[in-house]
């Protein structure tokens, strides 16, 4: 009996621990559609860019991908319920770095824009302000919704393009640049479409994971209603 | 038989988290953050009212937290474990294994004649 009474504890901590990775680690659908349009955003820069309707869908793709991603965590996978993950602290202080990192990078460029434009700051163009209020935005999302490192490095990368996007330009893809800064750009930028193909595949798994998760929550729903 | 042994064991179980509903209650909040109500009462398979009668022992307990809100116009009710309560879990954990320890074993026990 005890035996019996310890497992079923177990299995239930364990299945509301697998459900509550629905609310934070875990993005099934969501990681999917974030990584395409991850794929969408890095290669669209430069082959879409000079197309009229190019330059809002790429900015709108960030805003489009948290909504989305919401929007499937409450209606789909924590549809019986909002269930918080519990987090380690290692999740806690990789979550602290990122948007640290992020906070710096939004720092450095506000700063240097500032310099930039000093003699007249309202003489930049419109664009740059729109690149900025994404900067900012990028630091807003990566503390509130970006919160495995998968997420953060998409994420990150969709508010960067939009940015790039807003004041008129894009990352360069890998092979069409020839001065060294555009270069090494580039490459930096190669980890983007690298960590969206990451972001599909477990996507892909979570969503299969989650297929059987929902079986587990219904067996254990009619079990405890008394069902056979 | 040592009988005294075994009902002390017994009688050291904590009434308060031997309740099935309560254990199921403290089993599901010991696996995440925070769990709203709807998901408790979908495990559970109780009503609302008896799930809101053990939730308010376990919280007079001081074993959870009940955090009363609103989405909207439609009342949320968040619980989460507190630090007491995941102690007291593991402990009545630890007292059952042992009670069940102590037990002689039925099939073991020799027939009388």
């Amino acid at each position: 009996m005890s035996a019996d009474v310890q497992t079923r504890l177990e299995e239930l901590e364990a299945l509301t621990r697998r459900y509550a990775r629905y609310s934070r680690s875990a993005g099934g659908l969501s990681s999917v559609l974030g990584g395409v349009l991850c794929l969408i955003a890095y290669f669209g820069g430069q082959l879409l860019h000079g197309a009229a309707w190019a330059g809002p869908v790429l900015i709108a793709i960030p805003a489009v991908w948290l909504l989305a991603k919401g929007w499937m965590m409450h209606r789909y996978y924590q549809r019986l319920g909002h269930v918080e993950e519990q987090e380690t602290p290692l999740d806690r202080r990789v979550h602290r770095f990122c948007v640290a990192v992020a906070l710096l990078v939004a720092l450095a460029i506000t700063f240097g824009l500032g310099l930039v434009a000093r003699p007249h700051p309202w003489s930049l163009p419109a664009g740059m302000f729109g690149y900025l209020a994404l900067v900012w935005l990028m630091v807003l999302a990566a503390w509130r919704w970006l919160r495995s490192p998968l997420d953060f490095i998409v994420g990150v990368f969709l508010f960067c393009q939009a940015a790039m996007v807003s004041a008129g330009s894009y990352y360069p893809l890998i092979g069409t640049t020839h001065t060294d800064q555009a270069l090494l750009m580039s490459l930096v930028a190669l980890m983007f479409p690298l960590a969206a193909l990451a972001m599909i595949a477990s996507g892909i798994a979570e969503h299969r994971q989650f297929r059987a998760l929902r079986l587990q929550l219904e067996q254990q729903r009619r079990a405890a209603l008394g069902q056979p | 038989m040592s009988t005294p042994g075994h009902l002390g064991e017994v009688m050291a179980l904590d009434r308060l988290v031997h309740e099935p509903a309560r254990l199921l209650i403290l089993a599901v909040l010991a696996g995440a953050k925070e769990v709203e109500f709807g998901f408790l009462e979908s495990m559970s398979g109780l009503s609302k009212g008896n799930l809101s009668s053990h939730m308010s022992k376990l919280e007079a307990a001081g074993l959870i937290a009940v955090k009363k809100s609103f989405r909207g116009k439609r009342p949320l009710t968040e619980l989460a474990i507190t630090p007491a309560g995941r102690r007291a879990l593991a402990a009545y954990r630890q007292q059952l294994a042992a009670v069940m320890q102590e037990l002689p074993d039925p099939a073991a026990t020799p027939k009388r004649r």
